[in-house]
C-alpha cells in the first residue's frame, strides 16, 4: 500500500521538528516524495536490497553501542550487577531508557538508505527476503535441494517508516502538546486515505474530531497520573546507600545493617604533573547539620554563580589566592549538572568547559555543563572559598549528648580545649580503639535510646567512613571545636601521575577551624586499613571492566567535546559510511569482475594432456574442429580422411584416456598418465605431415 | 495425562478464536493502530525521555471510537452460493455469491468473509497430533518446525462487497485456497462494515450451510511406462470401448444351448430361420491396481498426505488407451469401479482418495491379504507405500514372486535423505522411486524424464 502523497515527508519534518534536526529531515523529505517526480528509477535486486538492510542494521548496531556508552550504559550495568541496590537498578533502568530514547531518535536516519531505495526503485515495495533471514534461509535451502524457491513476496514499507517517524518524533525531552497535535494531523491525513466511501466526510471528521478530543483528555489523565506515581516514588528511590548530588543533603547509610555494597565504577580520572603527587582527597561538598542520620546544609546557604575570568574556560574560585600545585580532573556530570571533586585548597579552575559554574557558602562547587567534564584544578596552601566558623558548625544533635560525652570522658576531655589537642586525642582513640568496617551487625536488644552513632562509638567500635567522621565532627563540637562533615572521594589508585578513583572511593571526613591560621583543615579519622578493606584484590575480570570503562571514557570525552578528536570523527565517519555503503552495494560488481579475471588464470585438471599436441597438429592439417563438435564425431571425420583410417583406432583410445585424465574424478594412475602420453608420441609420430 | 493437555488445548482454542476474530475485526490500518499503540506503550512509561504517552493517549482513543461504532449495524441481506461440486488442494477455487440487499439504503464499503466450519478438532484429536508429534522430536536437533495450524482447511480472504441498491442482488468473487483434502464444509458468511475511520468491523452473520468436496492434491506424472501383462478379463468390461485388442462384435454363430438370450442376433434367425447368436472375442487388456498404504501412526502425517496425492495422481494419468485402473486398494478395504472404461471412475476415485484416513486399528498385513486376494485380475500394481520395512518388502516380494509386475513408490518424510535400499526391487531399480515428502514433482520428474 502506498501512502498518500507527501505524507512520508510530512512524518520526516515533524520528526526533525520535534528532535530539533529539522535541516536533516528536511533533506530526506526532498529526496524522498521528490523520487516520485523521477523519472528515471533504479532497478535494486534482491541482493542489492538485501544488501542495504545489510547497511542499515550495521549502522543501527553501531547507533546502539555509541547510544549506549554516550548514555552511561556500562558504567550502570555494571553497578547493577556488582552493587544490586534499588538505586542501582534504577540508574540500569534510567540508561535503557536514555539509549533506548536515543536510539528510537535516531531511526528515521538508519533505516533512510532502505526507505530510500524503495523510493527510487522500478518497482513498488522490497522483496521480503530482503527482511527475513528466515525466508533467506528458506530459499537458500531449497536451492541447495534442488527445489524451486518458494515464491517471493514483496512489501512496501512506507508505512512501517511512517509509524517509525512518528515515534522517533516522540524521544525528546520536552513535555509540551506539540507532539499531540502533530500525530493528531499525520494520522488524520493518513487515515484520510482508509476512510470508507460509505459515510459522508462529515461523519468522517465528527468522529476524528471526537477521538482527537478522547485522545487529548486521555493523555493529559495518563501524564497526571504518571506525574503523581513518580512523586510517590521519588522518596523510594532517592538513593539508598548513595550520596546525592544535590549540595544541600547528604544521606548517610548511618544506622543500616549488613554488608555496605561498594561498586568498582571508575567515577574519576586523576592526572599530576611527574613528580607531584595528587592531593589525597577531592572535596564535592560539606556539611553543618546533622539530623536523623543525615547530613544537610542550610537552604539559606544559596549558590552563588562565578563569573568566568577573561581567559575562556577558566573560573577563578577564590581571588586573589596563589595556586602552586595543579592537578588534571575527569568526572561525569549526571544529566549535565553535579559538585565537582576538587582539592580543598583549589583556588581556580582551568579548562573547565561549563556553562554555569556557582559556589555555596560550605565550599561546594556545582557545574552546570556536558555529562563530562575535565578540566585542571589549581590549588595552594592558604585561602578556602569556605566561609568562618557560623553557630551551626558547633551544634551536636541531643540524641547524640550522651555517647559523645561518654568518650570524651574516657579521654579526660572537657571544653574548652585547643584543636591541636582534641585532634591528637580523637586520632588515638579511633586508631587504637575502633576498625574499619563495611559490615553491621543487626541489633541483638532493641534500645530506643541508642541511636546508630552512639551504637558504633560505646559497642560496636566498627564501621565505616561515615561513622568515624560524623562522630569526629560531633566530638569536635562538643569539645567546642567548629567543625564540618566533608564528602568526597579519596585518591590512592594509580601510579605514574595517573590515577583512577572508583566509586567506593567515596569517602567522608571531618573539617576542623584551625584558630590560630584561622581556615579549615582536612582531619580524617577514619583507620588507613579502609583502603585496603575496599579494594579487593585484582582481577581478570576487574581488568576487563576498567578497559572497557576507558573506552567509554574516550568515547564520553569525543561525545561531550572534550577532544578535539570529536570533530575529526565526525567529518571522518560520513566518508567511512559512505565507503561502507560503497563496498556493500557494489561488492557483488567487484566480485564478477574479479570472477572475470580469474577465469583466465584457473587451471583445469587435465590441461595439460598431450592429446592436445595431437589437436593442434590435425588442425593444422586443415581438420579444423568447428565448436561444439564432440571429439568421437571429430575423429569419425579424421578417419575418413585419405590416409588417416589407419589412425582410427590409436585415436579412440587416446580420446577415451583423454577424457578419463580430463573429467573423471579420480584421475588417471601413473599407468594410465604413461599410456596417455605413449598414446599420443604414437600418434604424433604416425601422422604423415 | 489429560490433565496436562487440557490447559493447553484451552489455550489453543483461545489463542485461535482471538486470531480468528482480531483478523476480521480490525481492517490493516486498525491492525497498523493497534500495533502502534503497543509499541507506544512500551516507551510511555519513561516520560522523562520520550512523549510517546501521548501517542498512547491518541491511538487508542481511535481505537475506542472505532470499537463505539461496532455496535450500529442492522440490515437485511439473502445469500446464494454458487459454489461447484469439487475442488482441488493446492489449486484456487474460484466461486461467486450473490448477496441481496433487502435494507432500504444502498450498501456499499461491505466485506463479506466466509464461515467455514470450525476446523479445530475435540480435545482426543488434538492431543493425539500433539503426541504424534512429540514422538517425532529429536532433543538439540534442529527440526523444521511445527506446522502452524494443521487443522485449517482452507484459507479464505475477506472479498469486498460491490455497492448494492436496496432491493439489488450484489455478486461476489470469492477465492478459497484449499489446504487439506476432503469434505469442505461452510456454515454461512459474515457480512461486515467498516467503521468512519475504516479501523475496525462491524458484522452481520447469515447461515447458508454447503459443502464441498476437496480432492487430494495431484501431481504432473508425465508419461509413465506402468508394468503390466494382458489378462484375460472374464466378462469383460461393460461400456465398450476399444481398450484391449480387439472389438467385440467378431461374427454370428448357431445358437447354443445355454446363450444368453441377448445374444440372440434376431434378423439373422429371421432370415436364417434358426437361431444365431453374435459372438464375441474374450477381452484380454491390462488392469492395474493400485494400492495406497495408509498404515501410519501418525493422525496428520505429512508422508501420508503426499503419498493420498501421489495416488490420486496416478488415478488421474493413467487413464491411458493401453491399460486400465479401475481397482483400488486403499488399506483393509478395496472398491472396484464398474463404470467401465470412460473416466467416470476417476472422480469415483478421487473421492475415496479424498475422504481417506490413516488407518491406525489394523496392520499393513491386512492390506497384503486384500491385495493377494483379488491378485487373479490383475495385471500390474502400482504399490504407494508410507514406509519402506519388512513387511512392505515381504509384500512386494509376493507380489513379484505371483508375477506381478510393480511399480513402488515409496514417499519419506521432508529432509529425509530419500537413498532406500530396494530390497526386492534390486533388479528394477526403475521401477522402485523413493519421493521426499514437500517436493515429490521435483521426485517424480527426476526419476522420469
Amino acid at each position: 500500500m502506498k501512502p498518500p502523497l507527501l505524507l512520508l515527508g510530512a512524518a520526516l519534518l515533524f520528526w526533525g521538528w520535534q528532535t530539533d534536526i529539522l535541516f536533516v529531515a528536511a533533506t530526506m523529505a526532498i529526496i524522498l516524495e521528490g523520487a516520485r517526480w523521477l523519472k528515471s528509477r533504479w532497478e535494486f535486486s534482491e541482493e542489492d536490497f538485501s544488501r542495504i538492510w545489510t547497511f542499515c542494521t550495521l549502522v543501527l548496531l553501531g547507533a546502539a553501542v555509541y547510544a549506549f556508552s554516550s548514555n552511561n550504559g556500562p558504567a550502570d550495568i555494571r553497578s547493577l550487577f556488582q552493587n544490586p541496590t534499588l538505586s542501582a537498578q534504577r540508574g540500569a533502568a534510567a540508561a535503557g531508557a536514555r539509549t533506548a530514547a536515543t536510539l528510537f531518535r535516531w531511526l528515521p536516519m538508519v533505516f533512510f538508505p532502505f526507505i530510500a531505495a524503495q523510493a527510487v526503485n522500478w518497482r513498488e515495495g522490497v522483496p521480503l527476503e530482503a527482511i527475513s533471514l528466515f525466508l533467506r534461509w528458506r530459499r537458500k535451502q531449497a536451492r541447495k535441494m534442488g527445489h524451486p524457491p518458494p515464491p517471493g513476496r514483496t512489501v512496501n514499507v512506507s508505512y512501517p517508516y511512517f509509524a517509525l517517524c512518528a515515534f522517533a518524533a516522540s524521544s525528546r525531552a520536552r513535555d509540551d502538546n506539540t507532539f499531540f497535535w502533530g500525530l493528531c494531523a499525520l494520522m488524520g491525513w493518513a487515515l484520510w486515505s482508509w476512510r470508507p466511501r460509505r459515510f459522508a466526510l462529515g461523519w468522517w471528521g465528527a468522529v476524528l474530531g471526537a477521538a482527537i478530543m478522547l485522545g487529548f483528555l486521555g493523555q493529559r489523565g495518563a501524564s497526571q497520573v504518571q506525574r503523581y506515581l513518580e512523586g510517590l516514588n521519588t522518596q523510594w528511590f532517592s538513593g539508598f546507600g548513595q550520596r546525592s548530588a544535590r549540595s544541600e543533603l547528604s544521606r548517610t547509610a548511618l544506622g543500616h545493617i549488613g554488608r555496605l555494597k561498594t561498586s568498582p565504577a571508575i567515577v574519576i580520572r586523576v592526572e599530576s604533573p611527574p613528580g607531584d603527587p595528587p592531593p589525597p582527597l577531592l572535596r564535592e561538598a560539606a556539611y553543618r547539620l546533622y539530623k536523623n542520620q543525615n547530613w544537610y546544609e542550610n537552604a539559606k546557604n544559596q549558590f552563588e554563580n562565578i563569573q568566568v575570568s577573561s581567559v575562556p574556560g577558566t573560573w577563578v574560585i577564590v581571588p586573589g589566592k596563589t595556586n602552586i600545585s595543579s592537578v588534571n580532573v575527569a568526572c561525569y556530570l549526571d544529566h549535565g549538572e553535579g559538585l565537582l571533586p576538587l582539592p580543598e585548597t583549589c583556588g581556580r579552575l582551568e579548562n573547565l568547559p561549563a556553562f554555569v559554574l556557582r559556589k555555596d557558602k560550605a565550599g561546594a562547587v556545582l557545574a552546570t555543563g556536558p555529562g563530562l567534564v575535565v578540566f585542571d584544578a589549581r590549588y595552594g596552601p592558604g585561602l578556602l572559598s569556605d566561609v568562618s566558623p557560623t553557630a551551626e558548625d558547633t551544634d551536636v544533635p541531643l540524641p547524640e549528648a550522651p555517647a559523645l560525652d561518654a568518650i570524651l570522658e574516657q579521654l579526660h576531655l572537657t571544653s574548652p580545649v585547643s584543636d591541636q589537642l582534641a585532634r591528637q586525642a580523637l586520632s588515638r582513640l579511633f586508631l587504637s580503639q575502633f576498625s574499619y568496617s563495611t559490615w553491621q551487625e543487626p541489633r541483638k536488644r532493641a534500645d530506643p535510646e541508642e541511636t546508630p552513632l552512639s551504637r558504633f562509638l560505646l559497642r560496636t567500635h566498627r564501621g565505616h567512613c561515615e561513622y568515624f567522621a560524623t562522630a569526629t565532627v560531633l566530638l569536635m563540637r562538643r569539645l567546642g571545636v567548629p567543625a564540618r562533615y566533608s564528602v568526597g572521594y579519596s585518591v590512592h589508585e594509580g601510579a605514574g601521575g595517573k590515577f583512577v578513583v572508583r566509586q567506593r572511593d567515596a569517602h567522608a571526613w571531618c573539617l576542623v577551624w584551625n584558630a590560630r591560621a584561622e581556615t579549615w583543615q582536612d582531619f580524617d579519622t577514619t583507620p588507613p586499613s579502609w583502603v585496603q578493606a575496599e579494594s579487593p584484590d585484582p582481577s581478570l575480570s576487574q581488568a576487563v571492566l576498567d578497559a572497557w570503562s576507558r573506552i567509554a571514557f574516550e568515547v564520553s570525552k569525543l561525545r561531550w567535546g572534550q577532544s578535539h578528536l570529536r570533530n575529526y570523527f565526525l567529518w571522518t565517519l560520513f566518508p567511512v559510511l559512505g565507503l561502507l555503503l560503497y563496498q556493500i552495494l557494489f561488492r557483488s560488481r567487484r566480485k564478477k569482475l574479479a570472477g572475470k579475471g580469474t577465469d583466465l588464470v584457473v587451471v583445469w585438471p587435465g590441461l595439460d594432456s598431450e592429446f592436445y599436441e595431437v589437436e593442434r597438429k590435425l588442425v593444422r592439417r586443415g581438420i579444423t574442429r568447428p565448436q561444439g563438435e564432440p571429439l568421437y564425431e571429430w575423429l569419425a571425420r579424421i578417419a575418413a580422411e585419405p590416409g588417416l583410417v589407419e589412425l582410427k583406432a590409436p585415436l579412440e583410445r587416446l580420446v577415451r584416456l583423454h577424457y578419463r585424465y580430463r573429467f573423471d574424478p579420480l584421475g588417471l594412475d601413473p599407468a594410465g598418465r604413461g599410456a596417455l602420453r605413449e598414446q599420443a608420441q604414437t600418434c604424433i609420430k604416425r601422422l604423415p605431415y | 495425562m489429560d490433565a496436562i493437555y487440557r490447559p493447553f488445548y484451552s489455550l489453543y482454542r483461545l489463542s485461535t478464536g482471538v486470531r480468528h476474530r482480531a483478523e476480521r475485526r480490525l481492517t490493516k490500518g486498525g491492525l497498523g493502530v493497534v500495533l502502534g499503540a503497543v509499541a507506544a506503550s512500551m516507551l510511555a512509561p519513561d516520560t522523562e525521555n520520550t512523549v510517546a504517552y501521548q501517542a498512547v493517549g491518541l491511538l487508542l482513543a481511535l481505537l475506542l471510537v472505532a470499537a463505539v461504532f461496532c455496535g450500529f449495524f442492522r440490515g437485511r441481506f439473502t445469500v446464494r452460493r454458487r459454489l461447484p461440486r469439487f475442488g482441488s488442494v493446492g489449486s484456487p477455487l474460484a466461486y461467486t455469491i450473490l448477496v441481496g440487499n433487502l435494507t432500504s439504503r444502498t450498501q456499499a464499503s461491505l466485506t463479506l468473509f466466509e464461515n467455514l466450519s470450525d476446523p479445530r478438532p475435540p480435545f482426543d484429536e488434538w492431543k493425539d497430533l500433539q503426541l504424534a508429534d512429540q514422538r517425532e522430536l529429536r532433543s538439540f536437533r534442529i527440526s523444521r518446525g511445527r506446522r502452524t495450524n494443521p487443522f485449517k482447511r482452507a484459507t479464505v480472504a475477506g472479498a469486498e462487497v460491490p455497492a448494492a441498491r436496496p432491493g439489488e442482488e450484489a455478486e461476489v468473487r470469492v477465492e478459497l485456497m484449499p489446504v487439506r483434502r476432503g469434505p469442505l464444509r461452510f456454515d454461512g458468511v459474515t457480512l461486515a462494515r467498516p467503521d468512519p475511520l475504516g479501523l475496525m468491523r462491524s458484522f452481520i452473520t447469515l447461515t447458508a450451510p454447503e459443502a464441498t468436496l476437496i480432492l487430494p492434491k495431484r501431481y504432473g506424472l508425465g508419461t509413465i511406462a506402468l508394468p503390466g501383462i494382458m489378462k484375460h478379463q472374464d466378462g469383460g468390461v461393460a461400456l465398450a470401448s476399444n481398450v484391449g485388442q480387439s472389438d467385440e462384435f467378431v461374427g454370428l454363430r448357431d445358437y447354443r444351448h445355454g446363450d444368453p438370450v441377448r445374444h440372440i442376433h434376431w434378423r439373422t434367425w429371421a432370415r436364417a430361420g434358426r437361431p444365431v447368436v453374435k459372438q464375441f472375442e474374450d477381452e484380454f487388456f491390462v488392469r492395474h491396481a493400485l494400492v495406497l498404504d495408509t498404515f501410519t501412526n501418525h493422525p496428520e502425517s505429512e508422508v501420508f498426505e503426499e503419498a493420498v496425492s501421489v495416488a490420486a495422481s496416478f488415478a488421474c494419468t493413467l487413464q491411458t488407451q493401453e491399460s486400465l485402473l479401475d481397482l483400488l486398494f486403499v488399506g483393509p478395504q478395496s472398491y472396484r469401479f464398474t463404470a467401465g472404461r470412460g473416466l467416470a471412475h476417476t472422480d469415483q476415485m478421487l473421492e475415496v482418495l479424498a475422504s481417506v484416513r490413516p488407518c491406525r486399528k489394523h496392520r499393513f498385513v491386512a492390506l497384503e491379504q486384500l491385495v493377494l486376494e483379488n491378485i487373479g485380475v490383475v495385471s500390474g500394481c502400482v504399490c504407494v507405500l508410507v514406509a519402506w520395512d519388512q513387511e512392505r518388502c515381504d509384500f512386494v516380494k509376493k507380489l513379484r514372486g505371483l508375477g506381478v509386475p510393480v511399480l513402488v513408490l515409496v514417499v519419506v518424510p521432508a529432509g529425509q535423505k530419500p537413498t532406500l535400499d530396494p530390497g526386492p526391487m534390486r533388479d528394477e531399480p526403475e521401477r522402485f522411486l523413493v519421493l521426499e515428502a514437500g517436493s515429490i514433482q521435483e521426485g517424480v520428474k527426476g526419476r522420469h524424464n
